[in-house]
């Protein structure tokens, strides 16, 4: 077991957008989350990573990380949250004033306060894993998208995280530039790195995925390997949406 | 040209130029005065003026910054201060400030000289002022980049140092520089509470020589030339500043 989420639940205002939520994630395992928009899958992922605080429930990781909503937090604990993971956004969120390598370094080198030449190898490297070498000193707007989110999955792989979190990577992607962007998933998945991934593509969720949640109104109503989820879906609703996506 | 073409050419342009662009005043023409009243009144500029305007600027900027800072804290301890003082100082006019802090201080004791004086009157000023643009431009930034920041693990200071404020700094420059051109010409009040700035040296010149329309427009082009100037570097802190800008 590499993180275990139990009982989280998470509402804006009147609107419950988690309903206690349960998964368990392994190490080296891909989780992928499905559903129609305001399911409650992207608020889910985001709460994985602090950047939305849960009413309710706990986080508990391998390491014996653990952290229970409800009461008032202290910072620090939810920086120690953040830390764990590397997120990708679906509009990338660069940082427009810096250069492709910048962005790359900013976390180590400001963040974890780590040696200049040593950031640098590893920026360079991982610049030329998602296929960049060439692209490093350019600003974020002489990018296009599926280069700009390939800057983004290095910047997050930059802080060295032990969980990965993709937030619909390829939804702001032209058609033609998503088989990039998927690529480089793709082969971190080979490397073993443990990610949750929030998305639209049923055909490579198929590919990546150990397992696949599929959630509706703030709840999971179905979750197991793809052979099952997408081919022989248990739940009438599950079978709707794989249909609405398949068949427009 | 025949020479005597030539004297009779400069001197009716000489003519034009005394009697009916400038007033013979006394036995100084006009352009005589405005020549010998240019040294003095860019003395006041570069003693009083300038300085006055360098200065109050760079403190009114730091109030700002942490005035803008206050208001978007989440704490009313904070914000509430902060919403007191920009709303006083926008809310009364400027020289009364300026009168209150020289001769309403100084009359119950708490003397405080014209110069010092009128640069915490300014400071204020461009500390009210000035929070509020910075205060939109740091809104202005998209929320996703403060997320970005968070989750490569920056605290809230090192994302508004590194992330935040560089980008919130390129959107403030055009109303910054409002800011600071209008300053460069409010200074012309602190002529009221004894500063011997540019626009005093046109007063006291004036008052000998009674030659209000030369002189005030003299310093009316000063101002001009020095504001000219400000833009120029304005457009070129842009350009440096927006070279990240898809255009």
């Amino acid at each position: 077991m590499f993180l275990s989420v139990k009982g989280l639940s998470k509402s804006f205002g009147e609107l419950d957008v988690l309903k206690t939520i349960n998964i368990t994630i392994d190490e080296g395992n891909i989780i992928t989350i499905i559903g129609p928009s305001g399911s409650g899958k992207t608020t889910l992922l985001r709460c994985l990573n602090a950047l939305e605080i849960p009413d309710e429930g706990v986080l508990a990781f391998h390491d014996g990380f653990e952290i229970a909503f409800g009461n008032k937090l202290k910072k620090k604990k939810l920086m120690e949250l953040s830390r764990k993971a590397g997120m990708v956004f679906q509009s990338y969120n660069l940082f427009p004033h810096k250069t492709a390598l910048q962005n790359v370094t900013e976390g180590p080198l400001i963040v974890q306060n780590r040696n200049k030449n040593e950031v640098l190898e590893l920026a360079e490297s991982l610049l030329h894993k998602v296929g960049l070498a060439d692209k490093m000193n350019l600003y974020p707007h002489q990018l296009s998208g599926g280069q700009q989110q390939r800057v983004g999955i290095a910047r997050a792989l930059a802080i060295e995280p032990e969980l990965m979190l993709f937030d619909e990577p390829t939804s702001a992607l032209d058609p033609e530039l998503v088989g990039d962007v998927l690529k480089v998933i793709k082969d971190l998945a080979k490397e073993g790195w443990t990610m949750v991934i929030v998305t639209h593509e049923l055909k490579f969720a198929e590919q990546v995925s150990d397992s696949i949640i599929f959630m509706d109104q703030g709840q999971i109503i179905e979750q197991g390997p793809p052979s099952q989820v997408l081919k022989h879906p248990k739940h009438e609703r599950t079978s709707q949406f794989i249909q609405r996506v398949v068949n427009p | 040209m025949e020479h005597w073409q030539r004297s009779l050419k400069s001197g009716l342009v000489k003519m034009f130029l005394n009697n009916i662009v400038f007033a013979v005043t006394g036995d100084m023409t006009g352009w005589e005065l405005f020549k010998n009243s240019l040294l003095p009144m860019i003395q006041g500029g570069i003693k009083y003026t300038i300085p006055l305007t360098l200065i109050s600027f760079a403190i009114g900027i730091v109030i700002a910054l942490l005035t803008a800072l206050m208001r978007l804290a989440k704490t009313k301890i904070l914000t509430v201060p902060a919403r007191v003082y920009v709303s006083a100082i926008r809310g009364t006019p400027l020289l009364v400030q300026l009168f209150i802090i020289f001769f309403g201080l100084g009359s119950i004791g708490l003397t405080i000289d014209p110069f010092p004086s009128a640069i915490i009157a300014f400071s204020l000023n461009v500390g009210a002022y000035g929070s509020e643009i910075i205060r939109a431009s740091i809104a202005s930034i998209p929320k996703g980049q403060w997320e970005a920041a968070q989750t490569i693990g920056m605290s809230y200071s090192q994302s508004l140092r590194r992330i935040i404020l560089p980008q919130a700094t390129r959107v403030s420059i055009p109303p910054l520089s409002n800011t600071f051109i209008s300053l460069v010409k409010d200074t012309s009040l602190a002529s009221l509470i004894l500063v011997t700035e540019l626009f005093r040296k046109a007063q006291e010149i004036a008052a000998r020589t009674y030659d209000f329309m030369l002189l005030y427009v003299e310093a009316a082009i000063l101002y001009w030339v020095i504001c000219f100037v400000l833009s120029i570097i304005q457009d070129q802190i842009e350009n440096r500043l927006n070279r990240y800008v898809a255009r």
